[in-house]
């Protein structure tokens, strides 16, 4: 090994051992999902976590980092997951304060959504003979990430299949939504919003934002209560299937 | 900004708290989110610095669950030996769920139409 070379190694042992590298990684691999996102005009399948994911995946591969080492440093963004889960009280309180009126229908069918969403998932997983991991991360998928991580992990299934099945599910959501509720013929926005929410969570609601504001409120109203609703019910149902 | 961090700190804390000792079913910050929300419905309004940290988080929400995610890469060999099963129980799931939702919502706001 020459001088030079030498030194780069040197560099390169105390950066990877500080925090700095899996941080500074973290962030620009999210930065540039977030600029590849915002020049797609925000298209659902340019989801910034998803290229995130993907850019940290092949330079991890390409430095040769372990993931657990990758995570001991990033685990400062992690830690924030909690913050701000309890930071969406705000959006489901402003919600909650507009919405007072239509309250029980949104409910009720939030309450059929939330449990068609679990059942399908668990049934046909289990049908077509998923191995357990996989089926126990798809009880809490459906449910906004942050909220699903916690409730992942305290019913012992993995926080990282649930995270990645809840990315691809808002995914799906946001490209498939608008073409399922115009082949059921749905007018009203509130409706077609609240639909995208319980459905798809946070990357319908940024969706149904785009489509229409109406339809955006009561996305957001329904990604938060299917977040609270499914942190309460999930165990139970989880015991029960 | 500080105030409204501190608050939702708190509320993250006392969820922790009664989370270890009481409920250890429900995670810490879903409690914490459970008790600020009451918290907010009691006071009637959300004050200024509270509203900002709020908004950068769910702004930036997506950014906090990389580190998990990227953990996929330690799955890829059972995901692929399972792919059809996942993929479909995704899709199905999805289509389903938002189906249902749409459905139920249109009848009740019907029927709630009919009856005034």
């Amino acid at each position: 090994m020459n001088p030079s070379s030498l030194q780069i190694a040197e560099i390169w042992v105390y950066l990877s051992g500080s925090p700095l590298f899996a941080l500074i990684l973290t962030l620009t691999a999210y930065q540039i999902g977030s600029y590849l996102y915002q020049k797609t005009d925000k298209y659902p399948l340019a989801n910034p976590v998803a290229i995130a994911v993907i850019v940290v995946a092949v330079v991890l591969n390409l430095v040769d980092m372990p993931y657990q080492k990758y995570f001991e440093g990033a685990q400062f963004v992690h830690f924030l997951l909690g913050t701000a889960t309890v930071s969406l009280a705000v959006p489901i309180y402003r919600g909650i304060a507009v919405l007072k009126t239509r309250l029980i229908p949104l409910m009720i069918a939030l309450l059929c959504g939330g449990i068609v969403s679990i059942v399908s998932a668990v049934g046909v997983a289990t049908f077509m003979g998923a191995d357990s991991a996989i089926i126990g991360a798809f009880y809490p998928k459906s449910v906004t990430a942050p909220i699903a991580m916690g409730v992942a992990e305290r019913l012992g299934v993995s926080p990282t299949l649930t995270a990645v099945f809840a990315v691809v599910t808002g995914i799906l959501g946001a490209v498939l939504g608008s073409s399922i509720l115009n082949l059921l013929g749905m007018k009203a926005w509130w409706q077609r919003g609240f639909a995208m929410g319980v459905a798809a969570h946070g990357i319908g609601t940024s969706r149904a934002f785009a489509v229409h504001p109406e339809a955006g409120t009561y996305a957001s109203l329904a990604m938060g209560l299917h977040g609270i609703l499914g942190a309460l019910l999930i165990p139970l149902l989880k015991s029960y299937l | 900004m500080i105030p409204g961090l501190v608050q939702i700190l708190l509320w993250q804390g006392v969820g922790e708290l009664i989370s270890h000792f009481f409920l250890p079913v429900l995670p810490g910050p879903v409690l914490g989110l459970i008790f600020l929300l009451i918290f907010l419905m009691i006071k009637g309004q959300v004050n200024q610095s509270l509203a900002l940290v709020s908004d950068a988080f769910s702004q930036h929400l997506g950014v906090l669950f990389v580190p998990a995610a990227v953990g996929v890469i330690l799955f890829l060999p059972q995901l692929k030996a399972h792919a059809l099963a996942v993929i479909s129980a995704l899709l199905i799931s999805v289509v389903l769920t938002i189906v249902t939702t749409a459905l139920v919502l249109r009848f009740l706001a019907k029927k709630g139409a009919d009856e005034s």
